[in-house]
């Protein structure tokens, strides 16, 4: 029977605006990229939901985050300290899914870049050697892991101020490298650079897209109903984020009524 | 004196023997199927499903939730698969449980209600029906007869006519004077009440000037609606001789008690099942405790407590 648990923080580093928190998990705790662990953050019934957080990497015994502060809850994970435990619900969701003989592109908008730079690393060890793109604000604002993914996951990096790699946003970056024979296109990060991508990459049919998406959620586990995005099938209908995915195949989704989306 | 064995949780509310008296409410526990996983289903006192109505619903577009000061809001405009698929696939697996089920019902006209709280009650899967008449996110149906007690009896009568089960009408307190409503439902033949539904309510993302909900309002609950729960069960229990499930942001077993001291014969447990799957095992357990260190026999002698002048 799964239950939520309580993980003790083993591991704790600061990349600029976002801090990435290493948790010690059973011997058992296995997930796959594009999963999230579904956390409390602070004081019940003040904060009352939970929030999801992609891994950012995972092992028998280990699990990582990557904790950008956004508002109360994720400010109030990312300064907890080395030791502290945190109430965890996971790993959940449906993650990315591969084959070997792909050659695939993985693209990563801000910190977005959790679940892609996990994917990456699970693709290597099955021996497939991904093209990852990453974009940025401003060079500074992730510190020194721009660098530290280029050196392992040779990551190419777009900043729009150009301070670190080329100097625009990530999907000029892609437009710029007139890539050829993709048959796989993985993304995770804002939802219009999302949409921006999935009318490039439609354009060839054979091409499969898996994008991680993000929404508000509640329950975590496909009970609410709470944290939806526009299904494809039925008409009108709409598929939940956090059960259904997070990682949704582009063909799963009504991109028109995505677009429509203008509230936040 | 607590019997030797502990206090005794089970009660019986029209009809229906529950081992303790926490259920679930609808909408926050899907079908049961979704925390099996999590929790002993056969923990809990009772499921309330979440809302089923006549044909599929989509449901209405997002973002459908938002956070608020101990609270939440949620617009998730009534979305399943429609209540033949429910049936067939949700009701008949919950069916393998010694769980009694509550089926929340809804509609977009009278005949819709009727004909879903019929369907419900020829199945013979179900315990009773809780008829959701106060659904603040459908423009049809829902809040429209919540808001006249002459509609919300009329409806009553007519689903009560058309079943076998025991109903329950679940009440806003978005009403001018809940008693009223309460007295109008329980004439009408309900044989239970279901106090409380969320609260209208809204949000503003001042950066942008827009509503933080697709739908612009939804429904508040959570420990921000619990008082307001509270004070509707303590009205209505005066006025009507017919058992109350009492809901509204219960957080924890003092939450669940305080509703049975107002006056409510069993309690449900909504928005904490999001941030804790195993909430009702645990408050089932704390109240234990507290029945037992206040030396009550059973969780029934808490009903109504506060009337009667509370612990003496």
């Amino acid at each position: 029977m799964e239950a939520a648990f309580a993980a003790a923080i083993v591991e704790k580093k600061a990349y600029g605006c976002v801090t990435s928190i290493v948790l010690e998990m059973s011997k058992s705790f296995q997930a796959e990229s594009g999963q999230f662990l579904h956390i409390l953050c602070g004081i019940q019934g003040e904060r009352i939901l939970r929030r999801p957080y992609s891994l950012f990497d995972a092992a028998s015994g280990s699990a990582s985050l990557l904790v950008k502060r956004a508002g109360p809850g994720s400010s109030w994970l990312a300064d907890r300290e080395e030791g502290e435990e945190i109430d965890c619900m996971g790993p959940l969701g449906r993650p990315f899914s591969f084959a070997a003989s792909d050659r695939c592109i993985l693209i990563a908008g801000g910190a977005g870049i959790a679940p892609i730079a996990f994917l990456s690393k699970k693709m290597s060890a099955q021996g497939i050697r991904p093209e990852l793109f990453w974009g940025i604000e401003r060079g500074g604002d992730y510190d020194l892991l721009p660098q530290l993914l280029r050196e392992e996951l040779h990551a190419e990096i777009a900043s729009q101020d150009g301070s670190t790699g080329y100097q625009g946003t990530v999907l000029e970056l892609l437009k710029s490298q007139e890539l050829q024979g993709i048959d796989a296109v993985y993304a995770c990060g804002p939802r219009g650079m999302l949409i921006d991508l999935a009318e490039m990459a439609s354009r060839d049919r054979e091409t499969i897209m898996q994008f991680s998406f993000e929404e508000r959620m509640a329950c975590g586990i496909g009970a609410c109903k709470g944290c939806v995005v526009p299904a494809s099938e039925p008409p009108g209908g709409y598929l939940t984020v956090c059960k259904d995915g997070p990682v949704f195949d582009g063909k799963e989704l009504d991109w028109r009524r995505l677009k429509d989306r203008t509230w936040q | 004196m607590a019997a030797p064995e502990g206090p005794n949780l089970a009660v019986e509310i029209t009809g229906i023997n529950l081992r303790n008296p926490l259920l679930v409410c609808s909408g926050t526990f899907g079908n049961g199927r979704e925390y099996c996983d999590w929790l002993n289903l056969e923990g809990l006192g009772g499921i309330i499903t979440k809302a089923v109505t006549l044909l599929p619903c989509n449901g209405n577009p997002p973002p459908r939730l938002w956070e608020v000061t101990a609270g939440l809001l949620n617009s998730i405009g009534l979305e399943n698969k429609g209540v033949e698929a429910f049936l067939q696939e949700d009701l008949a697996w919950l069916n393998r449980f010694d769980l009694p089920v509550w089926v929340n019902v809804a509609g977009f006209c009278d005949e819709e209600y009727v004909e879903v709280a019929r369907t419900v009650s020829d199945s013979g899967m179900a315990d009773a029906v809780e008829l959701n008449i106060s659904c603040p996110n459908v423009k049809r149906g829902g809040l429209q007869y919540s808001s006249s007690a002459t509609e919300a009896a009329r409806l009553t009568a007519m689903v009560r006519d058309a079943i076998n089960l025991p109903l329950y009408v679940k009440l806003s307190a978005r009403t001018a004077d809940i008693k009223e409503m309460a007295m109008a439902v329980e004439k009408a033949g309900a044989n239970g009440l279901s106090l409380i539904n969320t609260f209208p309510a809204m949000a503003i993302d001042v950066e942008t000037g827009k509503p933080r909900l697709a739908n612009v309002s939804g429904g508040l609950s959570g420990p921000a609606l619990h008082s307001i729960a509270v004070m509707a069960v303590w009205e209505v229990a005066e006025v009507v001789d017919i058992p109350i499930i009492g809901m509204g942001g219960v957080w924890n077993w003092k939450d669940a008690a305080e509703l049975m001291m107002a006056g409510a014969n069993a309690v449900a447990i909504g928005t904490l099942n999001f941030a804790n799957p195993g909430a009702v095992v645990e408050i089932v357990g704390e109240l234990r405790s507290f029945l037992t260190r206040k030396e009550f026999s059973g969780v029934s002698e808490l009903v109504d407590l506060t009337r009667r002048g509370g612990i003496t």
